[in-house]
C-alpha cells in the first residue's frame, strides 16, 4: 500500500481577477522509502502541491480532491489531528532557508525547541539537537549550535533547516527547491546530503525542484508538471534519457550542456486555461486535435503521458 | 636582465588588438580578509569573459569594482586606456552610461514603486535629450528587442516573473548603448528554460550591438555555453584563464535550433 495517495487534487486561488487554477487534477502515489520528484518551471504548481498536502496555503486557496496518508485524508481531517501528523510524521523543508530561520535565535535552540515542544526537558532537548546536527553532517555541532544563522554558510543553513524538519524522524519529507541559488560546490554537497537522506531507513520524500540534475540523481520516479497538471510521470532515469512528452523534451534541451535551446513562448495564463492541450501553442508537433481536445493521462506500464501524439 | 623583453612582447601584442577593459593588479581588503589579491585580466571588444568561482571567492567584488560600486585598495582599471579610478567626477559621468550591470536577484533590481515603463524610461530621460514621442518610440523598439509585450509596461516589478524582470533590466541597460556589461549571475535564480531564453537574448544583443560582457557565474555549464574565455578565481586571485573551445558561434546555434 502506498504511504501517500493523492487523487484528483485541484487547487484554485480566488483573486480580484478571478480564480487562478494553480493545480489541476493531480494524482500520484508515494510508496514507503520512495523519492518522487516534482519538476517543472516556476508557476507550474509544484510548490502549491507540496504546501496543500500539509494545509499550509493561505486562506484564499480552494483545495479539492483527496490525499490519503495511511488511510486518512489529510485534506479533510480535523486541524487537531493534522497537527499530530504535521512536523512529526510528514515534515516540510521550506524553499528559502535564510528566511525560514529566526535570525535572533541561536542555531541549536531552533532545533532543540522542536524537542521541547514534545515535552522533553531543556537539557535533553539540547543534547538531542546536537545529535541531530551531528547526523546532518554539520561540522563541529557544539560550536555551530551556539552561533546565529547569519554566521553559517548557505549550505549549512540548508542543512540546519533540514535538521529541524527531520528531527522527529518523519516518514515523509516534502523538500521545496533545496538547491535554488546555491553555488556549484554547496549544491554538490546538498545533493550528497540528500542522497545520504534517501539511503536512510525507509523514509519517503517528495522533492520539489526545477534542478533537473538534482532530480535525476536523487529521485526514483519523476512527475513533470506543466500549467498545474502532470504531463508525464515515470521512472527517473528513463524519463530523463528518453522523455516522451514534447514539454519534457524541451525542458531537457534547454539545459546549457544540451545546447541551451529555449522553449518558445510562455506557459498559458492560469486565469484562462486553453480548451485543448495546455502546451499546444508552444509545441512543435502541434496538430488540429491538440487545440480542441484536452489530452488525458495515458498509462503504459509505470509510465504516464498526457499527449495526443503518443 | 631577462624579464623586460617578455613584458615588451606583451605590450606589443596589446597594441595589435586594442583592449576595451584592462584590469591591472587589483587588490582589496576588508579589514583582515583579503578579498582580491592582485587580480589582472583584460577584455577585447565584443568578447565575453566568464568569471568562475564559488561563493566568497571574490567574483562579485571584481564585478562591482569595475562598475565603481566598490573602491579597490590598489590597482588600475583601464577603460580604453584611461584609468577609471583616477578620473574626476565629470569624466566618470561621461563614461558611466557605457558601463552597465545586471544583478543576480531580479526581484530587487527594479524600484518596486515604479512601473516598468518608468524604470525603462528613466535612464533615457537622464542621459539622452529626447522628446516625449521619441522616448515612447525608443521604448517600443527596446521592448521588441528584448521580447516583452506592451502590457508589461504598465505593470509593477512584483507582477512580473524573474525572467521578465531580467528582460526589462536588459532593455533599460541597452537603451544607453553600453560598451561593457557586467552580468553577475543573471540567471541563477531562473528556471532552466527561462535561463536558456535570457542567455540567448544576451548573445543576440551582443551580436547586434558588439557589447562586451564580463559574465560572473558559479555554473560552469552556463559559462561554457556563452563565454569566449573563462577565468577561474579562487580566494581572491585568478588561478587561470582558459580559452573556451566549447562555445559555438551564434550563427551556428541559431541554425541548430531551427
Amino acid at each position: 500500500m502506498a504511504l501517500l495517495e493523492v487523487s484528483h487534487l485541484d487547487v484554485g486561488f480566488n483573486t480580484q481577477l478571478g480564480s487562478v487554477q494553480a493545480v489541476n487534477d493531480v494524482s500520484f502515489q508515494i510508496k514507503k522509502g520512495e523519492t518522487l520528484g516534482l519538476i517543472g518551471e516556476s508557476g507550474s504548481g509544484k510548490s502549491v502541491i507540496g504546501m496543500s498536502l500539509l494545509r499550509l496555503l493561505p486562506m484564499n486557496a480552494c483545495v479539492k480532491g483527496e490525499a490519503f496518508f495511511e488511510g486518512k485524508d489529510l485534506l479533510t481531517m480535523k486541524e487537531k489531528d493534522l497537527q499530530k501528523i504535521r512536523g512529526e510524521r510528514i515534515s516540510f523543508i521550506p524553499q528559502n532557508p535564510t528566511a525560514s530561520l529566526n535570525p535572533l535565535l541561536k542555531n541549536g535552540l531552533q532545533v532543540s525547541e522542536v524537542f521541547e515542544r514534545k515535552g522533553h526537558s531543556k537539557e535533553n532537548s539540547w543534547k538531542s539537537a546536537l545529535k541531530v546536527m551531528e547526523r546532518l553532517m554539520i561540522r563541529d555541532p557544539g560550536l555551530s549550535a551556539k552561533k546565529y544563522p547569519h554566521q553559517l554558510s548557505g549550505g549549512m543553513r540548508q542543512r540546519l533547516v533540514a535538521g529541524i524538519a527531520l528531527s522527529l524522524q518523519p516518514e515523509l519529507v516534502i523538500a521545496d527547491e533545496p538547491t535554488k541559488g546555491l553555488d556549484s560546490l554547496t549544491r554538490g554537497k546538498t545533493i550528497e546530503f540528500f542522497k545520504h537522506l534517501e539511503g536512510d531507513e525507509d523514509r519517503a520524500m517528495l522533492l520539489i525542484t526545477h534542478d533537473l540534475d538534482l532530480a535525476y540523481e536523487i529521485c526514483d520516479r519523476l512527475a513533470v508538471l506543466y500549467a498545474g497538471e502532470i504531463v508525464e510521470m515515470g521512472p527517473a532515469g528513463e524519463l530523463m534519457d528518453l522523455p516522451s512528452h514534447p514539454y519534457t523534451r524541451g525542458l531537457i534541451k534547454s539545459l546549457p550542456k544540451n545546447g541551451l535551446i529555449p522553449l518558445e513562448g510562455r506557459s498559458p495564463s492560469l486565469l484562462e486555461l486553453p480548451g485543448g492541450c495546455y502546451f499546444g501553442e508552444r509545441c512543435c508537433h502541434h496538430k488540429k486535435e491538440c487545440s480542441c481536445k484536452h489530452p488525458q493521462l495515458k498509462n503504459s506500464g509505470a509510465w504516464q503521458t498526457r499527449c495526443h501524439l503518443n | 636582465m631577462q624579464a623586460p623583453p617578455a613584458q615588451k612582447q606583451w605590450s606589443v601584442a596589446n597594441q595589435m588588438s586594442p583592449q576595451l577593459i584592462e584590469v591591472k593588479s587589483l587588490s582589496k581588503d576588508y579589514s583582515r580578509l583579503k578579498v582580491l589579491q592582485s587580480v589582472s585580466f583584460s577584455l577585447k571588444e565584443n568578447e565575453t569573459l566568464g568569471l568562475f568561482g564559488i561563493s566568497g571567492s571574490g567574483k562579485t567584488t571584481i564585478g562591482r569594482s569595475l562598475m565603481l560600486l566598490e573602491k579597490p585598495d590598489s590597482g588600475e582599471i583601464l577603460f580604453r586606456g584611461k584609468d577609471l579610478l583616477k578620473m574626476n567626477k565629470k569624466e566618470i559621468s561621461l563614461v558611466r552610461p557605457k558601463l552597465q550591470m545586471i544583478f543576480q536577484h531580479p526581484e530587487t533590481s527594479l524600484n518596486p514603486k515604479m512601473k516598468v515603463q518608468d524604470s525603462i524610461a528613466e535612464p533615457l530621460i537622464i542621459h539622452k535629450n529626447l522628446s516625449r514621442e521619441e522616448i515612447h518610440s525608443e521604448m517600443k523598439r527596446l521592448m521588441r528587442l528584448v521580447g516583452l509585450r506592451p502590457e508589461h509596461l504598465e505593470r509593477y516589478p512584483h507582477q512580473l516573473s524573474g525572467g521578465e524582470i531580467q528582460r526589462a533590466i536588459l532593455a533599460r541597460i541597452i537603451s544607453l548603448e553600453p560598451k561593457f556589461i557586467v552580468a553577475d549571475e543573471p540567471t541563477s535564480m531562473l528556471d532552466a528554460s527561462v535561463q536558456a531564453q535570457i542567455l540567448r537574448l544576451m548573445m543576440k544583443l551582443q551580436n547586434d550591438t558588439e557589447v562586451t560582457y564580463l559574465f560572473i557565474s558559479h555554473d560552469l555549464d552556463v559559462l561554457r555555453a556563452v563565454c569566449d574565455r573563462i577565468a577561474y578565481i579562487e580566494a581572491g586571485s585568478i588561478k587561470s584563464i582558459e580559452m573556451n573551445e566549447e562555445k559555438r558561434s551564434w550563427a551556428e546555434q541559431v541554425r541548430d535550433s531551427e
